[in-house]
């Protein structure tokens, strides 16, 4: 009977060390996060295979979780590097109120400073793609209602023209979404003129108005969403600049970019080569034809030459 | 019908009349497949994955071939109308059929022959669309195809159950009633459905997902089982001790899943930076383990309490008469009586914890919970079923296996007795 509990205890430590083992063996590697949406895996794709043919060695933690999630892990040293948002910045160090957020390279800097002081993390250069709130608008509707910028929405909706907007909670409340482009451009939005959807993926509000499900015509979308094209929408333009610029930018850990200098080297002229356009052709590739992120991420690097 | 004594009187002469529903079961069945086959839509077809596609109906599909195809397809329809319709027609004649083995043996394999059918009708029918649409287009299984394939297996099921077999038999027998499926999924032959095109574009991550699904379960199932088992104990022998235990259990029961992966990061980290070298991290395995070890408890925990409670007091009181010291009356009278409830607790938590096991995708741990995840927030419901399927196949292989386990320990149980 002892003799059976000791071999329980045995075996139980023995799967225990098995278990343990496997992380602690890629120890010293570079631990590359991202959110769970389709462009954090596709950036998190591109810095892992970046950084491997620049000869880093990487683990992959893509996916990992939502935004809240992957920060903690950034600052709990659970992960070493993950894409980020500059306008997140605002919200992540409590300074929604300055202005500099809405210009990409003032947010930039802002961030860049007050991160690598408060948190010990350094924000590399981002791309110049901007992925903000925006509205877009069924192009059936833009078309025959003449809807190119906010401006024309604001107009359309003030003079009572038709319209339906999926979004989700956040950016119906968050006084820096839709309550700042109401008041930017006039117009105010019924709570019958709302469809309200659970969690922050644009996948589904732009489904919601492709499909026109209860009479829905607009959607809540990102600056870089890749099948809004496809599924006929237009983004209404946000020509008075209401929005932060939403700029990703690879994040890292301000000891180990010390360690491993090259990080910034290597990923400076990848991030720079992923314009608006081009972020939303390969996550076209990803949520619109269902190819995999790691994939697209390959094939993007090798045929810009950025690996072999 | 007129009252009681005719009821009883016309049940003699009811076994006589040649032409009576003697399988109601069957009949139900078949009578649900056909409102199924007539008024759900067997395949869909969508511009791209995104989108909802519309609805083709099962007798949609013969106009389709017949259009599609020409002259050389002319043969198609009147296989595929065969297919379905001899199997059809079997299980349509043994509804009128007395029960006997011969009868539920033909009728199991009509119906498997009947879910192959519809299969792989779903298969071809499916490339036939795709072939005349641009590669970004879906065909997905419609309801209908689902329907028809479930009522089928429902009928092979049901039959099987009748023929009353051996466990180890019954299974064999089911899985062979699901191997052509399985077969058909290998052949390539469904390649061209909006699943597998899904499967197709995330083969790595799907085959490293089932293992790390495993690797989840099997990682909590054991420390939930080393601590389960003597709370288990402790709480069926000192009845105090137990109101405060299940109502801790209970509470930590409720407490969201994503919640407590959130709370767990820093300590777990903290705890990481303590032991270097142990690999305990803040993300990945470990919070979800400690998770779906906290959720197995409850289970592990009553199903050991309720098992030694069941164990009748007089046996007990007989073994303490006869000179056991109470550890050889716990292991040599408890134990084995407690055994099937202990279990019948174990099974739960097990195939409970395959499904949970999905949720710690969002700590980052993977499994098959990163496909679920991934479909879901880019509303790709092809890709929630490529994650989904396999979870549930899990869980019935789990089951299965501890039916396995179960009728093992029985035939254990009752040798001395022979």
């Amino acid at each position: 009977m002892n003799l059976t509990r000791r071999s329980v205890l045995t075996v139980t430590l023995l799967a225990m060390a098995a278990l343990a083992a496997g992380p602690a063996l890629a120890q010293g590697a570079v631990r590359v996060g991202s959110k769970i949406d389709t462009e954090g895996s596709l950036l998190g794709n591109i810095i892992i295979q970046t950084l491997e043919a620049g000869g880093i060695k990487t683990e992959n933690r893509l996916q990992l979780g939502t935004t809240k999630i992957v920060r903690s892990a950034l600052i709990a040293g659970e992960i070493d590097i993950y894409p980020e948002y500059t306008g997140n910045g605002a919200f992540f160090l409590a300074d929604e109120k300055n202005p500099a957020w809405k210009n990409a390279s003032a947010g930039y800097e802002r961030v860049k400073a007050l991160d690598a002081e408060k948190n010990k993390l350094v924000w590399l250069r981002p791309a110049p793609a901007n992925n903000t709130w925006a509205i877009a608008v069924r192009s059936d509707v833009a078309q025959a209602n003449k809807l190119a910028t906010l401006d024309d929405l604001g107009r359309y909706v003030a003079g009572g023209g038709k319209l339906k907007l999926a979004a989700s909670a956040e950016f119906v409340e968050r006084p820096d979404a839709l309550p700042a482009f109401q008041a930017a451009y006039g117009f105010k939005l019924r709570q019958d003129q709302l469809l309200t959807l659970a969690g922050g993926d644009t996948a589904l509000t732009i489904k919601t108005a492709a499909e026109q499900t209860s009479g829905v015509n607009a959607a809540m979308a990102y600056g870089t969403d890749g099948p809004l094209a496809a599924l006929k929408l237009v983004i209404m333009e946000d020509s008075k600049g209401v929005q932060p610029v939403y700029a990703p930018a690879p994040v890292v850990r301000a000891d180990l970019l010390a360690r491993q200098p090259k990080i910034a080297t290597l990923l400076e002229p990848v991030f720079r080569s992923l314009d608006g356009a081009t972020l939303q052709a390969l996550n076209a590739q990803i949520a619109l034809e269902g190819q995999d992120a790691k994939k697209v991420a390959e094939r993007y690097l090798k045929s810009k030459g950025f690996i072999r | 019908m007129s009252g009681a004594p005719a009821a009883v009187a016309g049940r003699p002469a009811g076994a006589a009349r040649p032409r009576r529903v003697r399988q109601r079961v069957l009949a139900l069945l078949l009578v649900a497949a056909l409102a199924a086959a007539a008024g759900l839509a067997f395949l869909t077809v969508a511009p791209n994955r995104l989108v909802t596609g519309t609805g083709v109906l099962l007798p949609a599909l013969w106009a389709g071939a017949a259009g599609a195809a020409g002259a050389e397809g002319a043969a198609w329809p009147a296989i595929w109308l065969m297919a379905l319709l001899l199997p059809t027609a079997a299980l349509v004649v043994a509804v009128w059929l007395p029960p006997s083995r011969a009868v539920h043996a033909a009728v199991v394999m009509a119906a498997t022959a009947l879910l192959t059918s519809f299969v792989a009708l779903a298969g071809a029918g499916a490339a036939m669309r795709a072939g005349t649409l641009p590669e970004i287009a879906r065909v997905s299984l419609g309801g209908g195809c689902w329907v028809l394939a479930l009522l089928s297996w429902l009928a092979a099921g049901d039959a099987l159950q009748r023929l009353r077999l051996p466990p180890a038999r019954h299974l064999a027998a089911h899985a062979a009633v699901l191997l052509p499926v399985v077969l058909l999924l290998a052949s390539g032959a469904l390649d061209a459905l909006s699943l597998l095109k899904e499967y197709e574009n995330r083969q790595d991550v799907f085959h490293a997902a089932g293992w790390r699904h495993l690797q989840i379960v099997l990682t909590a199932l054991l420390p939930a089982l080393l601590i389960g088992v003597p709370l288990g104990v402790a709480a069926a022998r000192q009845p105090r001790f137990a109101a405060p235990l299940f109502a801790t259990l209970n509470l930590l029961q409720t407490v969201p899943s994503i919640a407590l992966f959130g709370l767990m990061i820093a300590p777990l980290a903290t705890l990481g930076e303590w032991l270097p070298g142990s690999g305990v991290r803040g993300i990945g395995l470990w919070p979800a383990v400690v998770a779906l070890v906290i959720y197995a408890l409850l289970p592990i925990v009553h199903g050991t309490a309720a098992g030694l409670q069941q164990v009748p007091a007089a046996v007990r009181e007989a073994a303490t008469g006869m000179g056991l010291t109470p550890r050889q009356c716990f292991w040599r009278v408890d134990v084995p009586l407690a055994l099937p409830v202990l279990l019948a607790g174990l099974r739960l938590t097990s195939v409970q914890l395959v499904g949970l096991a999905v949720v710690a995708a969002l700590i980052g741990a993977g499994g098959y919970g990163a496909l679920v995840f991934q479909g879901l927030l880019s509303s790709a419901l092809d890709l929630v079923l490529l994650g989904v399927l396999p979870v549930v196949a899990l869980a019935l292989a789990v089951d299965a296996g501890f039916t396995l386990l179960e009728a093992g320990l029985r035939r254990w149980r009752a040798e001395p007795a022979v």
